[in-house]
């Protein structure tokens, strides 16, 4: 546990309560001003993200505390999107989101700025990261939705949204475009910086399970439908978790050494 | 949807399935042994098996002709493999068998400074091979983030990282004062002249790189002292201060010329991220002469099978792109009486192994009143 007396950390932690004061609040019926204070805390986030932009003097994608802030920042306008686009609610359960992915970012990884080894300098480091990120607030949210299936929650009577199975797979389609053009696009920075577009490293295949988990569930929801819709659920689920694992784990832990440590 | 249709979309989701599985196994036993694991013969088996299945899969389900996006997705998966399987080296073994090709799949050159090389190391180094032409090396050099640091800890544990910049002085706290910076050395050496000590950088090949620091307490008793980047334990006993000299590389350089005939026919200065290309091979910039930077270590990678790795990469991309969001996008956009409003968040009854499938009436319009 690492408590920053610093701008930065100040920043981070004024976001964070601003997302726990909106979910709390939606709980509580009071969705409007949920919302604004969701808009709120994305924007804090974001000038958390500046701010760490323009000290680092590099996009700040690096390390799990810059990718952990960008995960904090992203949440709102993907929210948003999933609610006048895709017609998919569960608004408190991205004000959740934001707060957890931005907990690790203010309490346990150390900012400490770092310089970019000569291997991060290509173009391909923020859209690939970028692209992961943003496919995981998707596939976070998917779970949310997968999570509300299961506990049998419905739409509320005139709320113009759809039911929480439908959700999952809205949301799960809008991410794994995402997922596939991260995977894709590390494969090709591979080459270019380690001469092959495959490694076998442990950061790589965790990222291509996730991505087959999510193949796996396209193909199990094509052969049977809303059928066995808790199955579908626990797959969405299932995706979140390897997720979860290529994320953290796999930086983290000492069993999986590869090329990918610098990311720690 | 008949019973082989239907087999064929269990034997899919099986080995999807499957490689999920094998491919956590893969990280849990590190890249080297998940090479040989996936490269094995019993793997190769599935590698096959999963492009046969592909190739039926788009035989005998006509949704996945009808639908750009799909075919794209599942063609390029299948080029993917095709592209890998073509570029393994049970690939090269059996290019070598049966059409007599022999390329150099993947090894490794040492290149001294003002030398030229066509040998390449194999494996454990125990084999060598040949190119068809030679690499020389111009120079090799490390650059570095300017300017580097100097680490300063009290023996309370304080610790301070202060900008190596020359001329200029730091303040520490009260009981240690402050630390000015006088000079740089890339190649620290001594010599004695008229019975002393004289510091100085040689422009001799070398590499030494170190600080000239003077630490002026508050009591004045000022001293100099030398701070090595290569020796970080150097420091006298009686400071009150630790100090270390770090600087972070920012890239390795490695001027390149490709021979043939005695003709330079291609120049490049790779660097990480940057390889040459020539004659079908990749040379990138894999290691170097920690000791006096005075060799380069270049990784050779032949390219067979790449582009057709790469051309799937791009299929695949397309095709979900399009098929999960463009398509949508295109509807939405459409005029509504073309048809862009689709059956909304209708229920999709019963198991959906049908030609037509219930994911057609489920997937995600773009359109804010679609589906």
């Amino acid at each position: 546990m690492e408590i920053k007396y610093t701008i930065q950390g100040l920043l981070i932690y004024i976001s964070i309560a601003v997302y726990l004061f909106a979910f709390l609040l939606t709980l509580l019926g009071r969705k409007k001003a949920g919302h604004l204070l969701h808009a709120l805390g994305s924007g804090v986030a974001a000038l958390a993200f500046g701010y760490r932009w323009h000290h680092v003097r590099h996009v700040p994608l690096q390390n799990l505390f810059e990718v952990f802030l960008c995960l904090g920042m992203i949440s709102y306008p993907i929210s948003r999107f999933c609610r006048r686009i895709l017609r998919v609610g569960g608004e408190y359960g991205d004000m959740l989101i934001a707060a957890i992915v931005l907990f690790p970012a203010g309490f346990v990884f150390k900012a400490d700025p770092q310089r970019l080894p000569p291997a991060l300098q290509s173009w391909l480091f923020t859209p690939h990261v970028a692209v992961y990120m943003l496919s995981y607030i998707f596939m976070a949210k998917a779970t949310f939705q997968a999570v509300a299936q299961l506990a049998g929650k419905t739409p509320s009577p005139g709320e113009d949204i759809v039911s929480p199975e439908q959700g999952t797979y809205r949301v799960v389609c809008a991410g794994f475009p995402l997922l596939t053009l991260g995977l894709v696009l590390g494969s090709w920075w591979g080459k270019l910086a380690w001469g092959d577009y495959w490694g076998w490293d442990p950061k790589e295949l965790w990222s291509l399970a996730s991505w087959l988990v999510y193949l796996g569930y396209f193909h199990f929801r094509y052969m049977f439908g809303r059928r066995y819709a808790r199955a579908n659920s626990i797959w969405a689920i299932a995706g979140t978790a390897a997720i979860v694992i290529t994320l953290l784990w796999v930086n983290l832990s000492r069993l999986f050494p590869g090329l990918h440590s610098y990311a720690t | 949807m008949n019973r082989f249709r239907r087999a064929v979309m269990w034997a899919a989701l099986l080995l999807i399935i499957l490689l999920t599985a094998l491919s956590i196994y893969g990280a849990f036993i590190g890249p080297e042994r998940a090479e040989r694991f996936f490269n094995s013969i019993a793997l190769g088996v599935y590698w096959l098996v999963l492009a046969v299945l592909l190739a039926v899969g788009i035989i005998v389900f006509r949704r996945l002709i009808r639908m750009p996006g799909l075919l794209l997705i599942h063609l390029g998966c299948i080029i993917v493999l095709a592209g890998g399987i073509w570029g393994s080296k049970a690939g090269y073994g059996l290019r070598e068998k049966l059409f007599g090709i022999s390329k150099i799949r993947e090894g490794q050159m040492v290149i001294h400074e003002g030398t030229r090389e066509n040998q390449v190391m194999i494996g454990s180094a125990r084999e060598t091979a040949e190119l068809p032409f030679q690499v020389g090396l111009k120079d090799f050099r490390m650059e570095y983030y300017k300017p580097g640091q100097l680490l300063v800890q009290s023996r309370q544990g304080k610790r301070w990282s202060i900008p190596a910049e020359i001329g200029n002085e730091y303040p520490l706290d009260e009981q240690h004062g402050t630390v000015k910076i006088l000079r740089s050395f890339e190649n620290f050496k001594i010599k004695k002249e008229d019975g002393k000590n004289v510091y100085y950088d040689d422009p001799q090949p070398g590499s030494n790189p170190a600080l000239e620091v003077q630490i002026n307490p508050p009591d004045g008793d000022a001293k100099t002292r030398y701070v090595f980047e290569l020796f970080p334990g150097h420091a006298h006993a009686e400071d009150k201060l630790s100090l270390r000299y770090q600087r972070v590389i920012s890239d390795y350089v490695s001027e390149l010329q490709v021979i043939k005939d005695d003709k330079v026919v291609a120049e490049k200065d790779i660097e990480v991220n940057h390889p040459l290309y020539y004659g079908g091979y990749h040379f990138y910039q894999h290691s170097y002469d920690d000791k006096a930077g005075r060799y380069t270590v270049l990784m050779v990678v032949s390219d067979t099978g790449l582009n057709l790795v790469y051309a799937g990469y791009l299929m695949l991309c397309i095709g979900v792109l399009w098929h999960l969001w463009l398509r949508h996008l295109l509807k939405a956009i459409k005029p509504k009486d073309t048809g862009a409003a689709d059956s909304g968040g209708a229920a999709v009854p019963g198991p959906s192994i049908e030609p037509d499938p219930p994911i057609v009436n489920d997937t995600v319009s773009l359109a804010p009143g679609g589906i």
